[in-house]
């Protein structure tokens, strides 16, 4: 390989390096669909790229349940942490950040740095707790349109979302059909299935029926911490699969196990982890808001799906999950199959991937072709 | 299954496009890399969608900006109201069906015309080689030893017109190619047919 190969070879694909958070402050009062309101309007979001003159080159990334606004690049250089898209986001690679000007915004009512149910009211100086008013996916896509007016982007190139992500990317579409240059949602679908709400209330009622709780006003640095070890562990669960947990655990065992109920098989650790690593990072209330925001997600309501859907313009792409069984590939097939009944630009792919519903955060080429493919026609 | 020869596999294309009219809707059923319906939006300006159970057509029409379904064409069918479609078309894609009467039923539901282009399994050469030497044929159209293709259910003009007849389906326009694919032949289309494609209705 000679010099200039190699330089190719590098440019080819690189990193987005250290970035830092920024907040955008609205000082109007942000009105819910549910009627509440908020004095003023928080969002924390990431920037990478660069914006271009003609201020047509952005995307919005927007991330799911329990993600945040930090999808790639790092804080310093001495941090081994990554952000949770990082090699889907950055110079060269599928979302190319030499071509494009990605934002990513924590959302409405997660813990991040957005407005949320733990975020200072600043009219009483106390946390918000349950007073904060009660969420819908559409009131995140509406804050996220703020930051863009502010920002002074009319038209978004795209909007690109997994899970939670993918139900704002399909909200942005209907709701701003002019603000949206096309979009792509992986691994979400037109609502939760009985079975999606029926893990999520039990998650949420781990959570509520921890004395921690306090019916919401707990402490910031106290709360239900059992409940949210034990609802994050039985969603860590329906974010993966039969198959993938086989290979990944199997019956593999520690060897450091005393006691008859002690850690003893390698998932029941994994799944403890995730459990406590999730209590120092996620706040209670926002779990709670965020997933009822999910389960009353309803894409069929109030007309019917291709009545909410005939709002859309810009030309789709819906990737399913073939070992998904929290957004099986059914529900993500029926949006693309009423989207082609409405006689819409939109298109269904499905991955065969064995990492169940978190297979659209895992390294998988095929996803990569086919994102830069949609991305750049 | 398509022929490595461009002109071959394209064959069909030709006919189809004599068929379709401006700015029609178009459901493509096995469109593959949608080369097919790329180039009926270039020169129809049709609104077509293509299905395919293959993720690498669909990613090659997702490329060329034709919306593509990946899935089961049958299943797909099922989603769409009466007349969805201006036209609706099997492409060599009928051989490998598993209910091809079910699944062209409701092709013709679905679509106000419905386009078959198939391989006339009795074409002459096929026949003599199989009373000749008592094995499958090997050629550019059937590249494959059977051990090592997909599941098919080939047939015949003759047993095809049967079947439209059988099933009170009209067939508008038809025509044969010759076993070059390219010239079109009128004559004892059953023996000297290599290939045939139909425009059919209710």
């Amino acid at each position: 390989m000679n010099d200039s190969e190699q330089a190719v070879t590098i440019s080819a694909e690189g990193e987005v390096g250290i970035v830092e958070a920024q907040d955008f402050v609205a000082r109007t009062r942000f009105e819910f669909e549910s009627g509440g309101s908020i004095p003023e309007l928080r969002l924390r979001y990431e920037t990478y790229g660069h914006l271009n003159a003609a201020r047509n080159n952005a995307i919005l990334i927007c991330h799911a349940l329990t993600g945040d606004h930090h999808c790639a690049g790092v804080y310093s250089m001495e941090e081994r942490k990554q952000g949770w898209w990082n090699f889907m986001v950055g110079p060269g690679k599928p979302i190319n950040t030499s071509e494009y000007f990605v934002i990513c915004t924590n959302a409405l009512g997660g813990c991040q740095g957005s407005s949320g149910p733990g975020s200072i009211n600043p009219e009483t100086g106390q946390p918000y707790h349950l007073d904060f008013p009660k969420l819908t996916v559409r009131d995140m896509v509406r804050a996220q349109a703020l930051l863009l007016d502010a920002l002074g982007i009319e038209r978004l190139h795209a909007v690109v979302g997994g899970s939670m992500g993918g139900m704002q990317t399909l909200q942005w579409a209907i709701d701003y059909p002019q603000r949206v240059g096309r979009y792509i949602a992986l691994a979400c679908g037109a609502r939760h299935t009985a079975q999606a709400i029926a893990f999520n209330d039990t998650g949420r009622q781990a959570i509520m029926t921890d004395p921690g709780w306090q019916l919401g006003n707990y402490p910031t640095d106290a709360g239900p911490v059992q409940g949210m070890a034990v609802a994050r562990m039985m969603a860590h669960i329906t974010y993966l699969s039969d198959v993938g947990m086989e290979s990944k655990f199997g019956r593999r065992r520690r060897c450091s196990a005393q006691e008859h109920f002690d850690v003893e098989f390698e998932v029941e650790s994994y799944l403890r982890y995730q459990g406590q690593s999730f209590v120092t990072r996620f706040d209670a209330n926002s779990y709670l808001y965020l997933t009822k925001a999910l389960d009353r997600f309803d894409l069929h309501s109030p007309e019917s799906l291709d009545a909410t859907l005939s709002a859309v313009t810009a030309p789709g792409l819906v990737v399913g999950f073939t070992s998904d069984w929290l957004y099986p590939p059914q529900g993500n097939r029926e949006l693309v199959e009423a989207l082609l009944r409405l006689g819409k630009d939109a298109s269904y792919a499905e991955l065969e991937m064995d990492y169940g519903h978190d297979s659209f955060l895992v390294r998988a080429p095929k996803l990569y072709q086919l994102m830069r493919n949609f991305l750049q026609r | 299954m398509h022929p490595n020869n461009t002109k071959k596999r394209q064959a069909d294309f030709q006919v189809i496009a004599r068929w379709v009219g401006e700015g029609e809707r178009v459901l493509d059923l096995g469109c593959g890399r949608g080369i097919l319906l790329e180039y009926l939006q270039q020169t129809k300006g049709v609104y077509g969608v293509g299905v395919d159970i293959n993720f690498d057509g669909i990613r090659s029409c997702v490329k060329r900006g034709v919306p593509a379904y990946q899935g089961d064409a049958h299943q797909m069918l099922a989603s769409f109201q009466d007349n969805a479609f201006d036209r609706v078309i099997f492409s060599r894609t009928v051989e490998q069906f598993e209910d091809p009467d079910a699944t062209l039923q409701e092709g013709l539901r679905v679509g106000k015309r419905v386009t078959v282009g198939f391989v006339n399994h009795a074409y002459w050469k096929n026949r003599v080689h199989t009373a000749v030497f008592g094995r499958r044929i090997l050629n550019e159209v059937y590249p494959q030893p059977w051990y090592a293709s997909l599941p098919d259910n080939p047939f015949s003009v003759a047993e095809f017109e049967d079947y439209c007849k059988e099933k009170h389906i009209h067939i508008g326009n038809k025509v044969y190619l010759a076993g070059n694919w390219r010239d079109e032949r009128k004559l004892l289309p059953n023996v000297l047919a290599g290939y045939a494609i139909y425009d059919l209705s209710r």
